[in-house]
């Protein structure tokens, strides 16, 4: 197999962006009853009385919808070999029900592997932003790629 | 549900144990498919030839069942109001069908808010371990929660 992107199509200031998704309520208290069952993640009545005021996602699955724009964006055609982690990732504002959801995400460095000259890593910082242009997750993680022609 | 743990309750070095969960291949592909759906997260037979060799589940997951097991032993009983974000947090083993995982968390450190009187932060270390006792997933969260008394 192919790919669009291997370790040497990454370049530093790189920016990828996403078109839009979005959470539906059903959607919302689905995944809060099974990962994160906290009542303003499954209870719109409990919600409206929680400090948000009202049903938002649980941070995991604005993480997890992060992960699937990012791999209908690029990684699904990449020569991807994983990932190590994650860095500063926060949770800026919260998801409401219908917002509309929109990925950029901008590579800050790439490295050749010293111990594996068929690889390189590749770091990028990830934002979300909702419909009102606001930023409401961020972070910063490191994917492993093979590269198009191995290094010395 | 009673609130048993407040803020003044996570006192660093306290450390909760959780019950187990087992992560069928149903379960990786079903997650996989729907949020980060990478041939060896989704496809069983095409993931042998990966460098993983094998079906694994996402990483995504790994943290999502661990939030799960952290709900179920004490966070639906604490005055837990979000959490602002996580660092550190590293994928150490690969999770494959049938791992069994647990999730053991420690209170590194706890610091009361300073704008409001009424919250404090909580700093935990997460390790999310296999059956084997080795660390699948480890990070750095924060939470934050409501004082049983306002300072």
């Amino acid at each position: 197999m192919s790919y669009k992107y291997y370790w040497e199509d990454f370049y530093p200031g790189q920016v990828l962006e996403a078109g839009s998704a979005s959470l539906s309520a059903e959607e919302i208290i689905e995944f809060g009853k099974k990962y994160d069952p906290q009542p303003f993640h499954i209870d719109e009545e409990q919600a409206k009385q929680s400090v948000f005021g009202g049903l938002i996602a649980s941070g995991w699955q604005t993480a997890s919808l992060c992960m699937r724009l990012i791999c209908d964006l690029y990684l699904l055609e990449a020569a991807s070999l994983g990932s190590p982690g994650i860095d500063e990732l926060r949770w800026v504002k919260p998801v409401y029900p219908g917002d509309t959801l929109h990925l950029k995400s901008t590579v800050l460095e790439t490295r050749a592997s010293a111990s594996r000259p068929d690889m390189g890593t590749v770091r990028s910082r990830s934002e979300v932003y909702n419909q009102h242009g606001e930023l409401v997750m961020h972070m910063s993680g490191v994917g492993m790629f093979r590269r198009r022609s191995p290094g010395e | 549900m009673a609130i048993k743990y407040y803020w003044e309750d996570f006192a660093p070095g306290r450390t909760f144990e959780s019950a187990t969960r087992m992560l069928s291949e149903e379960d990786i592909v079903r997650f996989a498919q729907e949020w980060d759906p990478q041939t060896y997260h989704t496809d069983a037979q095409a993931a042998r030839s990966s460098p993983f060799g094998g079906l694994i589940a996402s990483g995504w997951q790994t943290a999502a069942v661990g939030m799960r097991l952290m709900c179920d032993t004490y966070l639906l009983q604490t005055s837990c109001v979000g959490s602002p974000g996580l660092d550190e947090l590293r994928w150490l083993k690969p999770v494959r069908p049938g791992d069994t995982l647990s999730l053991r968390s420690t209170v590194l450190e706890a610091t009361p808010s300073g704008k409001q009187p009424n919250r404090g932060t909580v700093l935990f270390r997460w390790e999310i371990l296999n059956q084997n006792g080795e660390v699948a997933l480890s990070m750095l969260g924060r939470q934050l929660f409501l004082r049983r008394t306002p300072a």
